[in-house]
């Protein structure tokens, strides 16, 4: 996979997610664009490019959504560095182990892929933030409620980020060529596959 | 490309990625603040420019939206008297109870803030949801604590701590996080006189998220649909006193204990779409009441 262009597509995509994709919010609900990223790297890219993908964005991610603490005259927000990695981590890995028996080359699989990648970074997520609350944080950090509400919230979220991906999925396809994924292009073969470099 | 190929150092990032997420924020807070405002710096030119967009696509949610601006702008002006009318009252009357008891003497409150208008760069949703990323920082004068208004008199959260430079977060009121908030409901004015007439009423709220806040109350004599509920709360700034949370929505009964009162409050404004907020930015020195504005546990309260 080339890295000069994941990089900047994924600062448009996290940019997209937070200030624009809320004008698309639908009771609450705030479909997002990174899990498409993770999901169609992830059909495409090698399995260790896509992991360390997964953990890149969910850096990002994680500078993105700070948690609450306690602070002195007001609750602290405080970045928390690693679920997100290790739930971007889980999600790209629920697309790798699918891929296999997935038409990958068309625009719903690369939205089923997303609901999936979705689906398992949130669970993986609120397991991780499940834990911390144990000792660590003492607000959960996957906000308010019960963690069954936030996973019932989060499936919504998955579904609609799913059907939100098919437009931009296709737009994605569209350039599959230029991304040189390990695992996809024109015409692809074992010979191929070894002038990629092992990326 | 060429990357990092080793399936060694991925376990070995995996694992440092694993300790990392077990780790208390005490630990990652001297330093995830800084490193998370550089990550997202290269973002915010692209991240403005693409909130512009938004607010094409969807218009935000502001007061007297479509008026004139001159209209508009008077009726902000009018909105932020009536906050500060309302403050004042509340602070005569913990004043005349003070006066009662005569417990000591207490430094006069003058404003103590001045206003910050700032920009909401970031709502993104996922994990944790819910602040909001605004574009000024302490180097503003921005603290935590500091109160978020819109419209003159309504408050829709307060800055929490943490911040950056040129980026503060904004907890919102209706952030299940924020704990119990204090309030005063004021039932409207009816008629002439009515203003002082009215008696207001003390309410605990607990904010449920989506604009609401649900309180509950001994009796539900004077209240109705439509009166206005003011903060309160001894532990949010002085400034934020008397700043307009929201109207009561509905009246109801507790299915629990059909003796007490159930209200629901809604925020009249919605701050997941709100694209400009002013802080209320506090002058150190200036009206500070000792005691005030300290939270102590925040909002475990």
């Amino acid at each position: 996979m080339r890295w000069w262009i994941f990089i900047p597509v994924m600062a448009l995509v996290l940019s997209l997610d937070a200030a624009l994709m809320p004008a698309f919010a639908i009771g609450g609900h705030v479909p997002q664009l990174w899990p498409l990223l993770l999901a169609f790297v992830s059909l495409y890219a090698s399995r260790s490019a896509a992991i360390w993908a997964a953990m890149i964005l969910g850096f990002w991610l994680d500078a993105m959504h700070p948690a609450l603490g306690v602070g002195i005259d007001a609750p602290r927000a405080v970045v928390v560095f690693g679920p997100h990695v290790l739930a971007c981590a889980a999600g790209a890995w629920c697309v790798l182990e699918t891929r296999a028996w997935l038409y990958r080359r068309n625009v719903l699989t690369v939205a089923f892929s997303t609901f999936n990648c979705a689906l398992l970074a949130s669970l993986a997520f609120i397991a991780i933030a499940g834990i911390r609350g144990l000792y660590a944080d003492p607000f959960p950090l996957w906000g308010g409620g019960s963690g069954g509400a936030a996973v019932g919230s989060d499936v919504v979220d998955a579904l609609y980020s799913a059907v939100i991906a098919i437009l931009p999925a296709w737009g994605l396809q569209s350039t599959l060529t230029v991304w040189g994924f390990a695992t996809a292009g024109p015409r692809f073969a074992g010979g191929n596959r070894m002038n990629r470099g092992n990326d | 490309m060429p990357f990092v190929s080793s399936r060694r150092i991925l376990v070995i990032a995996l694992a440092g990625a694993a300790l990392l997420s077990a780790l208390p924020q005490s630990s990652q807070s001297p330093w995830s603040g800084t490193l998370a405002a550089d990550l997202w710096a290269p973002l915010v030119p692209g991240a403005s420019a693409l909130a512009w967009v938004r607010d094409r696509i969807r218009a935000p949610s502001e007061p007297y939206q479509g008026l004139p601006e001159d209209l508009r702008s008077a009726r902000e002006d009018r909105d932020q008297l009536q906050g500060e009318l309302d403050a004042r009252q509340l602070r005569v009357e913990e004043l005349e109870r003070e006066l009662g008891e005569l417990s000591g003497f207490r430094p006069p409150d003058r404003a103590g803030w001045q206003p910050r208008r700032a920009t909401v760069v970031e709502r993104g949703g996922g994990r944790p949801a819910g602040l909001l990323g605004i574009d000024i920082g302490t180097n503003q004068g921005v603290g935590e604590g500091d109160p978020v208004v819109i419209g003159g008199n309504q408050i829709i959260g307060e800055i929490a701590s943490g911040g950056a430079e040129n980026r503060s977060w904004v907890i919102p009121l209706d952030d299940r996080r924020c704990g119990r908030i204090d309030a005063i409901v004021t039932p409207q004015a009816s008629g002439k006189g009515g203003n002082a007439a009215r008696q207001s009423m003390l309410v605990q709220l607990v904010p449920q998220g989506n604009r609401t806040l649900v309180g509950e109350l001994e009796t539900l004599a004077g209240v109705n649909p439509g009166d206005s509920v003011l903060l309160g709360d001894a532990g949010w700034r002085p400034a934020a006193q008397g700043m307009r949370i929201g109207v009561v929505e509905s009246v109801g009964k507790l299915d629990a204990n059909p003796l007490r009162g159930r209200i629901t409050v809604r925020m009249e404004s919605d701050p997941a779409r709100v694209t400009h907020v002013v802080v209320k930015v506090r002058v150190p020195g200036e009206g500070q009441p000792q005691g005030q504005g300290a939270r102590g546990a925040g909002a475990a309260k």
